[in-house]
């Protein structure tokens, strides 16, 4: 099998790796690159767990081929650690006992994110549209739906 | 303001907190939503599972399994998986030093088949390659050629004298009975009596971080890392396997995304057994993980049941005896199944007194995939069936469903099927009393009983009684080390594992109250066999009980050597010392104070040991097993639920509209984390009323992926889910602490039954409660569904 090597950047810092064909982002992110928050859990594209923003979009990157990342801009949890937008949904998730297990977090926060990006208050319908992509098999989803919606507001934090 | 100012004001306030928790019975901390240690990890997404942290130069096993579920195995073609790229070799029973034995309680499943299969989750050996994709690529190369055997997927076929046997000794893994008073007595006595067939599906646990093993060769033996609620148990089977002696096997438990159940039972050994031969064999670090197909097929399920009742009432609605027979689908392989047909005959009749109960329940072998260990542990199934039962009772009656239920419940002084007297810790009048206000049950009730349009609403009421306890299933202990670290931290470590529910944060909580120290300054240690001593398994929620007590004991052991040094330090008696927020303080002279990490470096300087350990063991439990009678557990979770549907009645289609759920959990430790379980388990067991059925045809699993078998997303749940904490103190738990974890799975699935029964007058008795099932119950001309 042919490999290439394919250019992107990942949360601001340019990378240049080989990859084959069958390759897809996750493996890319995970197992060269290093950034273990991007979780596998169905290998499907069913679960959401491996959710991370590709060009500003939700993506599964269980489902996405890395040559397919070529000249693409990837951000996972890992590079918003100093944002604040970021900062205040964990807080609330802390705070709202929103992890058990822990495994769906990092997507879960990457969809809130994202819906914290354009909706300063969401409704709880629109919170529950925007991480429907993602399952949680521990919280019944309640307390991760309160955090979202005061981690969503951009108090004084 | 000075600082000592400041910190004397701090003082008083700590001390009028802790003056009105005195007077209130309470301690320090219990009771409040505190922050999980585990949190901070969970949010940062660092890297702490299993997968996690493979390290370099590591190689790759993969499971592969039996393709039919009954025959010999005539020949295994492992030649052409050998010569493909990256493949280091294929491992099957003749790789294996030790003994090839892969099980919980009976020793009746091998690690690789060697000669047979009963399942098509039977694993016939691994793969090893250099990458994940090479193994998984090769695995599929493998050919195996059989002879097929006649195969049973029907428990009561398995269960017929000329069925075929599965395994040498027949078809019944385990058998027992209750019986209680005189069932043909009551039968004699009752105005009505009703007979009923119940039936429940299989259902995938589903955690959402499948089994992983890693296993790193040192010391003439292997380290072994993996996703696990129990590693001692890990330990000991992977030792089996190996032929090398316990000590050689050291297990630690990383950070587990889930678990429910099946990774207390064989699963784990499969892949930590695998990694380690590999590991040993090929002398480099070895990743054996299971992806969600692997996973769906190969680890143990929610085991099917066909529950037969025959009840017998008075006209004025009192029980007077319930025959059952229970009859539990295992697979092929008995794993926890043993005990999980115990905990659900004991739980028969429920949370209702029955002066006579006969129940006689049969744990049966089959071809299909193997069940075991899943959350509720058996409760699910019986309490669907008891409390469908009831309400077709009170149907049949023309009485009110809760009126007929708060006849006949368990209250202090009544008696349940093993004949335990209720005491005072007995709360579930309170959670139904919680329930009915919220749901407004009686004005809802009323208003639905005569509805003629094309949409309609109905309510379902289910009560919980659940056993607190390993009772049955073995000693009940734990131990905790509790260790003082020179910076101050306090530093807990145990057999008992953490996967996802807080319950060791809770246990950790109890620490923290006694100690007056908190939890912020708590660490967590891994649990790692070669530190920690064995604790029992990590199952029936029963970490916040067992482990809060051993924690307890051994935060009052360190309290006892610290507080004397306090009060030398303070010039102060020692019964005037306390300790809060990490502050010694004399009681009655309050400009005395001392930092706790003050505190620590002159206990480090005097040579002071600030290293205990708590061990539990709960009393016995004791119960006759001819009759089934006795105390089999030491206290009672009590639990309501209401549920509220809509349904279309043109399509079946309905929804879940409102939850009111309320559970006597003794005394909340930490009543978010107690809020996270209700809400997590019931959703859960949302999806086990409504869609959740892991479907075997011929003994194949047709949709082990999370396309096909559906669990619940955001937009399942109801919209409306009120749920309550009532406290009636238990005699087991500290601080009266009840468990939590297992209990919310149970209710939602008769609940819901019997809401979408009052709202269209159909009786789903198999679950899951599918709309089309529904559907075809409307519409009584239309042949129902066969499969």
């Amino acid at each position: 099998m042919t490999m290439r090597v394919i250019s992107l950047n990942v949360n601001g810092t340019d990378h240049s790796v080989q990859v084959g064909p069958l390759d897809r982002l996750i493996d890319v992110l995970r197992d060269q690159l290093g950034f273990k928050s991007v979780k596998e859990g169905c290998s499907t594209g069913d679960c959401g767990i491996c959710a991370v923003m590709v060009d500003g979009k939700l993506v599964n990157s269980c489902l996405m081929l890395a040559s397919q990342c070529d000249g693409r801009r990837v951000l996972t949890l890992e590079g918003l650690v100093n944002d604040l937008s970021m900062k205040r949904l964990q807080g609330s998730f802390i705070a709202n006992n929103a992890a058990q297990c822990g495994f769906c977090t990092p997507a879960m926060l990457m969809a809130s994110w994202d819906l914290a990006r354009h909706k300063a208050d969401p409704s709880e319908d629109e919170i529950k549209v925007a991480i429907s992509g993602i399952l949680c098999r521990c919280t019944g989803y309640y307390q991760i739906i309160d955090s979202v919606r005061e981690g969503c507001k951009r108090g004084t934090t | 303001m000075q600082e000592g100012d400041h910190l004397s004001e701090q003082i008083s306030q700590l001390l009028d907190s802790l003056r009105e928790k005195a007077e209130r019975g309470e301690l320090l901390y219990i009771g409040e939503n505190i922050v999980r240690v585990d949190s901070l990890e969970k949010v940062l997404g660092n890297p702490v599972y299993t997968a996690d942290l493979i390290p370099k130069g590591t190689i790759y096993a993969k499971l592969f399994h039996s393709s039919i579920p009954h025959g010999v195995i005539k020949v295994m073609e492992i030649g052409g998986a050998k010569t493909h790229p990256g493949v280091l070799g294929v491992m099957t029973h003749k790789d294996i030093p030790g003994l090839n034995e892969s099980s919980a309680v009976l020793p009746d499943r091998q690690l690789f088949a060697d000669s047979m299969v009963r399942s098509t989750a039977d694993i016939l050996g691994a793969v090893v390659a250099e990458t994940a994709s090479a193994a998984a690529d090769a695995a599929a190369r493998i050919k195996v050629e059989y002879e097929p055997l006649p195969a049973i997927f029907d428990p009561l076929e398995a269960l017929k004298p000329d069925a075929i046997k599965i395994h040498p000794k027949g078809n019944i893994a385990r058998q027992m009975k209750i019986r209680k008073g005189n069932v043909d007595e009551g039968f004699a006595k009752s105005h009505l009596i009703l007979e009923k067939t119940y039936r429940t599906q299989f259902q995938d646990a589903t955690p959402l971080e499948p089994e992983m093993g890693l296993a790193i060769p040192e010391d003439g033996g292997v380290r072994v890392i993996g996703s696990m609620q129990s590693p001692h148990h890990t330990q000991a089977a992977v030792a089996k396997v190996l032929g090398l002696p316990q000590e050689k096997v050291r297990v630690i438990q990383a950070v587990t995304g889930g678990a429910f159940g099946p990774k207390s039972d064989e699963t784990p050994y499969d892949v930590c057994s695998t990694a380690a031969l590999a590991a040993v064999k090929y002398r480099r670090p070895v990743f054996c993980g299971m992806d969600r197909e692997d996973s769906m097929v190969m680890h143990t399920k929610r085991h099917p049941f066909v529950i037969s009742h025959k009840t017998g009432v008075t006209s004025d609605g009192m029980l007077l005896a319930d025959e059952s027979r229970i009859v539990g689908d295992t697979g092929a392989y008995a794993s926890l199944g043993v005990f999980v047909v115990v905990r659900a005959t004991f739980h028969t009749v429920g949370a209702y007194e029955v002066p006579n109960v006969k129940a006689d329940s049969y744990l049966v072998y089959t071809d299909n995939t193997y069940a075991g260990s899943l959350r509720g542990f058996g409760g699910p199934q019986a309490i669907f069936a008891i409390e469908s039962q009831m309400e077709e009772l009170a149907r049949r009656l023309g009485i009110d469903p809760l009126e007929f239920r708060l006849r006949n419940m368990l209250v202090p002084g009544k008696r349940n099927a093993t004949s335990a007297v209720m005491d005072s810790s007995c709360g579930l009048p309170q959670c139904v009393e919680k329930v009915v206000a919220s749901s407004r049950y009686r004005e809802k009730a009323a208003r639905y009983r005569n509805q003629t349009g094309s949409v309609r609403r109905g309510l379902g009421l289910a009560l919980l009684m659940h056993g607190n306890s390993l009772g049955p299933e073995g000693n009940d202990y734990g131990a905790v080390h509790i260790e003082i670290l020179s910076d101050g931290t306090v530093s807990v470590g145990s057999g008992l594992t953490e996967y996802g529910t807080g319950a060791v944060s809770g246990m950790m909580q109890v620490a923290s109250s006694v100690l007056g120290v908190p939890l912020s300054r708590f660490k967590l240690e891994r649990p790692d066999t070669s530190k920690h001593r064995e604790s029992g398994p990590t199952v029936a929620s029963r970490v916040i009980v067992i482990g809060g007590n051993a924690s307890k004991l051994a935060a009052e052991k360190l309290r006892e050597k610290i507080l004397p040094l306090a009060a030398e330090m303070l010039k102060t008696e020692r019964n005037r010392v306390a300790i809060a927020d990490g502050v010694a303080f004399d009681r009655l002279n309050l400009s005395a104070t001392l930092d706790w990490d003050d505190l620590v470096k002159e206990a480090y300087r005097r040579g002071i040991g600030l290293r205990e350990e708590g061990y539990f063991m709960a009393p016995q439990a004791p119960w006759d097993q001819e009759i089934g009678q006795g105390t089999p557990y030491l206290q009672y979770t009590w639990g309501a639920l209401v549920a509220e549907v809509e349904v279309d009645m043109d399509t079946g289609y309905y929804k879940v509209v409102g939850v009111h759920a309320a559970y006597d959990v003794g005394k909340a430790v930490n009543p978010a984390g107690v809020l996270g379980q209700i809400y997590g388990g019931t959703v859960q067991g949302l999806g086990y009323a409504m869609m959740e059925e892991l479907i075997h045809r011929e003994g194949s699993v047709v949709n082990p992926n999370l396309g096909d078998y559906y669990i619940p997303t955001s937009m399942d749940i109801p919209q409306e889910f009120k749920a309550f904490i009532v406290e009636v103190p238990g005699p087991l738990g500290p601080f009266g602490a009840k468990i939590i974890a297992e209990p919310p799975i149970v209710l939602p699935g008769p609940a819901l039954r019997n809401a979408v029964l009052n709202a269209t007058g159909v009786s789903v008795d198999d679950l899951p409660v599918t709309s089309e099932k529904v559907l075809m119950g409307m519409r009584p001309q239309q042949a129902p569904r066969t499969a």
